[in-house]
């Protein structure tokens, strides 16, 4: 039987028996909920204090884990421009006003075959991806892991650019990367323990003077999960040299990817065309699609491309 | 948990377990049905509620969040009977068709509007563009497409132009859909109620053994005789329970022996000999559902394939003259094949029963449906009751787009298990049961064969193949409708229908003629391409419809056209192209429709058993009736979506036949009321009544016989359509500027309705051309396109801007002077964004829809023209 405890810290837990599900603003798990009808016992974190507090110290901003998708995409606009433009650029306006930081981060995949209630697959219980060999359109293009669909943390792969740290109720420090790990593990999409909440997201120190652009390529207007996805963030001094830059990317792998290769060519450079359309190519490295997927690696050059163009301009 | 909320200003207590969202306490535990639940899944924004005045999900908010909380729903954002500007302008400027995402959209344009106007002055020119909505309501979806109308009402509300009390009502029943008064199916309720829910096979073939339902619980078995089961999702069993849950449950849980058996998806394998056969028997093949409005033709089987079915003009000249000129290489052959995918109606409102047997011999039945009369027939005679005894209510519909024409799982399920129980029994389907077994516009492959003369470009033979894929459907005339435009030459229609273990197709507004427009229009256009001609004119040199040569003149005389780029002249990135595609229907009548004109307490009340899915139907008899009494069309009280609504028959709402059928006879009657007892109703006795029959059109009828209440007429519709693109070669991402549409369907009775169908229709064609996809698992059969998100139809900003032009001559024979149009104008909109497309980039997209991937792939691999 269901039940509901809003929880007052992190660490409280109900004598209750049955499956506790953690939920912050619902958006992914009310659906999920509905596709299966589950009836787990709800650890609801919104009452928790602090739970949506932003906190800027010398050291960095942090985010409590409960710091809504419209807030990041309106009041970190100035300071983290890269992580504000893919806030704003992800799902509706409704989603955005009540989907969390920490929820985004920590979300299911979005698999057709994952979210169908009569198939199951590694990340529903059962023991295979039957994308693979099924339909998987919108699946990876880097094929590195079992599971064959990309992770859809927009925000992940932003924080990725700015290799933010997150903190939970057992650890601290935590990179993007330790905690969406690299897919070999199919069954998750996170690596918490099940008792583990994701409390804060530490962002360094605004640099100044960042440039950033964001892109997400789809078939409509807005309101699609990304085919491909890209964002980046530059410095650059007075004579137009990138002096730092970071580029990540979206929709083509099990996690969201930072792409070195992509930013050692830009780093130095003035984003001249040349550089440019050069880094955008060097994206494409490693890549090895699945059948249906060969066309992401042509899109993912492009919405690199896309960003570049954009944050130079 | 108790929770105590505010709603509407009132304080409300309610009990929730904690995974509900706020959209089911709100409707069913507050009784708020305004709301609408549609997608489930946040994509859709039917359900959006405004908590402590900002605009909230109300299927993924949990209902915890209500706690302590002011919420407005739709019910609220009225004063009373004073309507809210935005309100007042979803009324006066038409953004709304069949009303069931109206709520939401309503909400959020509130919150929107408030916002905007606190940022700027009130008076300032211009209000916010389309861009600016298009991102505020990037939530919402409207499969009706009443966009446009979206657009022209939260800009003008915004602008202050229906402040203080202004702004007239086009549609008549828009005040009580945007105020969430109006009742569908899905709201209503009955004291005692139950709740069914379906068990689906989740094996595209099988055999079922027997089903035993547990003790106490109330269930059917829906499988014939055969046992068997041709689709994955098709319905085995059906139970009802006192909870919508404990149904589910109960049908999750059912004990369903199933012997799978070999299945196939693919059509290509399904053809091959060897394949294993979706109708093995004679009296299997017999029984096979009809994707096509009216039934199918009879037509041989052999293994999958059923067919062809022939539809000749001295076919044999026509293939003599082909094959002569494949053999010499005549330059004037053009020859393309195409393939269609199968798109999903998913009406907002979903398919909907509630069914109570008043006692043993009474029915009465609440269904979401397009025709309340021939549902009110076709149950009776289902259950072996006589028609008097059977009611069927529909007063709002919130869409069909014809896959609500038949008597289907849900009403035949609540219907069987209301006379069980002796309760009644409402069963209502979710997102992922109506987007998997309801219908499809079925997907195909089209085979082109277009002779010209090498020199003249006259047309000299045209032969059309098309293998039509409607699942286990069969009945698809596809070619056959490419034989109806260019009437002047040798030609052949051959159709097959190639069955599959897929999803059953069903009639989807103008069944097989987008589908056929997609094959031959692009052909037409490629002969233009390959001689260098103008597409217009050489159309004009073949048609012999004088109603699309009056829409040539208009179409060749626009400035989009006019400036039309010559066809892969762009070098640069974004690529913009015009293309033109033209559309053709046939007029379809009901010369039995009846209407009621009464005087009742001094007020006109018009009486008919149609109804309403968002077409305007109730619009249209008001009009009528007000016309001749010479008042206004809200002085008139329509009663229908009532089955017994005064009259002994009313029109299905299919085949474009609905208001062709009403108009008339609503005036009819109208002016033999008035002529009894004058125009001062105040003096005319109470009860006063004429009652008018349409009848057929005198010596005009193409086929002397009425079958099913359809009378074929004489003469065809028209429609041209003419499509901007914008083509970007970087994304792979298409987007459509502008559409002006010309529709000749005579004498337009509504304007600013029709206009809104007609823009619907080029919505729909968007979603055809470029994002809609069924996508079936190929190991199971399932649906994977079951859900909003990944079923992808038309988002607000999708939407071209639209100029709709009505040719209104060459109708005057037909009484009121004009036919119906919701058909003609689907035919050629997602044609001509595939002409527009080639004129862009110089490549041609024979596919359906034109994906990114499709494109960038289209376009690295183009030879050059």
């Amino acid at each position: 039987m269901s039940g509901i405890t809003i929880l007052t810290a992190y660490d409280e837990r109900p004598d209750v028996s049955g499956e506790l599900v953690y939920r912050a603003g619902g958006t992914d798990l009310q659906e999920r909920l509905r596709t299966t009808g589950g009836t787990p016992h709800i650890l609801d974190l919104t009452g928790v204090p602090g739970f949506a507090a932003i906190a800027h110290t010398d050291a960095g901003t942090t985010l409590g884990a409960g710091t809504t998708v419209a807030t990041v995409a309106h009041d970190l606009a100035a300071d983290y421009p890269a992580l504000a433009l893919t806030a704003a650029g992800l799902a509706t306006p409704q989603v955005r006003a009540t989907a969390t930081v920490g929820g985004n981060l920590l979300q299911r995949t979005r698999c057709w075959y994952f979210r169908h209630p009569h198939l199951s697959c590694f990340k529903s219980g059962g023991d295979s991806c039957p994308a693979r060999d099924g339909r998987h359109l919108y699946g990876v293009a880097f094929d590195t892991a079992p599971c064959a669909h990309p992770h859809p943390s927009s925000l992940a792969m932003a924080l990725l650019t700015y290799a933010a740290t997150v903190d939970t109720t057992h650890r601290s420090g935590l990179g993007i990367g330790d905690v969406l790990g690299d897919g070999s593990d199919p069954g998750r999409d996170h690596l918490l323990a099940d008792d583990e909440v994701l409390t804060r997201v530490t962002l360094p120190p605004p640099a100044p003077g960042e440039r950033a652009a964001y892109f997400r390529s789809i078939s409509r207007f807005e309101a699609e999960w990304p085919l491909v996805e890209a964002v980046c963030r530059v410095v650059r001094d007075d004579a137009g040299v990138v002096r730092a830059c970071a580029v990540a990317v979206g929709g083509v792998a099990p996690t969201p990817l930072r792409l070195p290769a992509v930013e050692d060519l830009l780093t130095g450079s003035t984003l001249d065309e040349a550089t440019v359309s050069a880094a955008a190519a060097a994206a494409r490295r490693g890549a090895n699609p699945l059948p249906e997927t060969g066309y992401k690696v042509e899109l993912l050059e492009a919405t690199v491309c896309e960003v570049l163009d954009r944050v130079r301009s | 948990m108790e929770l105590t909320t505010t709603v509407n200003d009132e304080t409300r207590v309610v009990e929730v377990d904690g995974t509900e969202s706020a959209v089911e306490v709100v409707r069913d535990g507050l009784g708020l049905t305004g709301t609408k639940l549609v997608c489930g899944s946040g994509v859709c924004g039917a359900c959006t509620m405004l908590v402590d005045g900002e605009p909230v999900l109300g299927c993924l908010t949990p209902a915890t969040r209500l706690r302590g909380a002011s919420v407005t729903t739709v019910e609220g954002i009225a004063d009373g009977e004073d309507l809210h500007p935005v309100q007042r302008a979803f009324a006066h400027h038409d953004g709304l068709q069949c009303g069931y995402c109206t709520p939401g959209f309503v909400v959020d344009a509130v919150a929107f509007h408030d916002r905007w106007r606190a940022d700027h002055h009130a008076g300032e020119p211009g209000g916010p563009d389309r861009e600016t909505i298009a991102a505020a309501l990037a939530g919402h979806l409207c499969r009706c497409g009443s966009y446009e109308g979206i657009y022209r009402a939260v800009a003008a509300a915004c602008r202050g132009e229906l402040d203080g009390g202004v702004g007239g009502v086009e549609r008549v029943d828009a005040p009580a859909k945007v105020t969430g008064a109006a009742l569908y199916t899905t709201d209503v309720v009955l004291p005692g109620m139950m709740h069914a829910a379906i068990r689906r096979s989740d094996v595209p073939a099988g055999v079922v053994g027997p089903i035993i339902f547990p003790d106490g619980v109330v269930g059917l078995d829906l499988l014939g005789d055969d046992r068997r089961v041709r689709w994955a999702g098709q319905p085995i069993a059906v139970v009802a329970a006192d909870s919508l849950a404990q149904a589910r449950r109960i049908a999750r849980e059912l004990v369903v022996p199933v012997t799978a058996q070999g299945f196939v998806l693919d059509p290509e394998a399904a053809a091959r000999p060897g394949a294993p056969l979706v109708y093995p028997s004679r009296a299997e093949q017999k029984a096979a559902p009809s994707a096509g409005e009216g039934g199918s033709m009879p037509a041989r089987w052999d293994g999958n394939r059923h067919g062809p079915t022939r539809t000749p003009f001295l076919g044999t000249v026509a293939k003599r003259r082909i094959g002569s000129a494949r053999a010499g290489g005549r330059r004037g052959l053009v020859e393309l094949e195409f393939h269609t995918a199968a798109q999903l109606h998913t009406a907002f409102e979903p398919h909907a029963c509630l069914a109570d047997w008043t006692d043993p011999q009474h029915l009465r039945v609440w269904l979401s449906t397009q025709g309340v009369d021939l549902m009110r027939h076709a149950i009776a005679d289902r259950f072996d009751l006589d028609p008097t005894q059977v009611e069927v209510v529909a007063e709002h519909v919130g869409g069909g787009f014809g896959a609500k024409l038949s008597l289907t799982t849900e009403a035949v399920g609540a219907i069987s298990l209301s006379r069980l129980a002796r309760r009644p029994v409402r069963l209502v389907l979710d997102r992922h049961e109506e987007l998997t077994g309801t219908g499809n516009r079925p997907g195909s492959r089209s085979h082109v064969s277009l002779l010209v003369d090498d020199d003249t470009q006259a047309i000299q033979a045209l032969i059309v193949d098309t293998d039509s894929h409607a699942g286990v459907a069969i009945g698809n005339s596809v070619a056959a409708l490419s034989m109806l435009l260019y009437d002047r030459t040798p030609r052949l229609a051959r159709d097959v229908d190639v069955v599959t273990n897929a999803p059953p197709g069903a009639p989807f507004r103008g069944p097989g003629g987008p589908t056929s427009a997609w094959a031959l229009e692009q052909t037409v256009d490629e002969v233009a391409h390959r001689f260098g001609r103008d597409p217009i004119d050489l159309r004009a040199q073949w048609d012999g419809n004088q109603k699309r040569q009056a829409l040539y003149r208009w179409a060749a005389a626009l400035e989009t056209w006019r400036q039309r780029p010559t066809t892969g002249s762009q070098s640069g990135r974004f690529k913009r192209g015009v293309g033109v595609a033209a559309g053709n229907w046939i007029y379809l009548v009901d010369p039995d429709c009846e209407v009621v004109v009464s005087v009742e307490s001094g007020r006109l009340v018009a009486s008919t058993a149609a109804q309403d899915m968002g077409t305007g139907s109730r619009t249209v008899v008001a009009r009528a009736v007000a016309g001749v009494f010479a008042v206004d069309p809200g002085q008139v009280d329509v009663r229908l979506g009532r089955s017994h609504g005064g009259t002994s028959h009313g029109p299905a709402s299919g085949g474009s036949r609905t208001t062709v059928s009403l108009w008339s006879t609503a005036v009819e009657a109208a002016t033999s009321l008035r002529d009894r007892v004058g125009t001062d109703l105040g003096r005319a006795p109470d009860g006063a009544s004429a009652t008018a029959r349409r009848g057929g059109d005198r010596g005009l009828r193409a086929v002397p016989m009425t079958m099913n209440g359809i009378q074929i007429g004489r003469g065809f519709s028209a429609a041209l359509h003419v499509t901007e693109v914008e083509v970007d070669s970087r994304t792979g991402k298409t987007r459509v500027l502008r559409v002006h549409g010309g529709i000749a369907v005579g004498r337009i009775h509504a304007p600013v309705l029709a206009r809104s169908q007609c823009e619907g229709s080029i919505i729909q064609g968007v979603g055809l051309a470029l994002y809609e996809n069924q996508v079936l698992d190929p190991h199971t059969g399932l649906t994977l396109t079951a859900n909003l998100e990944d079923y992808r139809i038309p988002q607000l900003g999708d939407t071209p801007e639209i100029d709709i032009h009505f040719h209104e001559d060459g109708w005057d024979r037909v009484p009121g002077g004009g036919v119906g149009l919701g058909e003609v104008a689907t035919v050629s909109p997602a044609a001509s964004v595939g002409n527009a497309i080639l004129n862009a980039t110089g490549w041609r997209p024979l596919s359906l829809p034109v994906r990114p991937d499709r494109l960038l792939e289209g376009l690295r691999t183009k030879v050059s023209r």
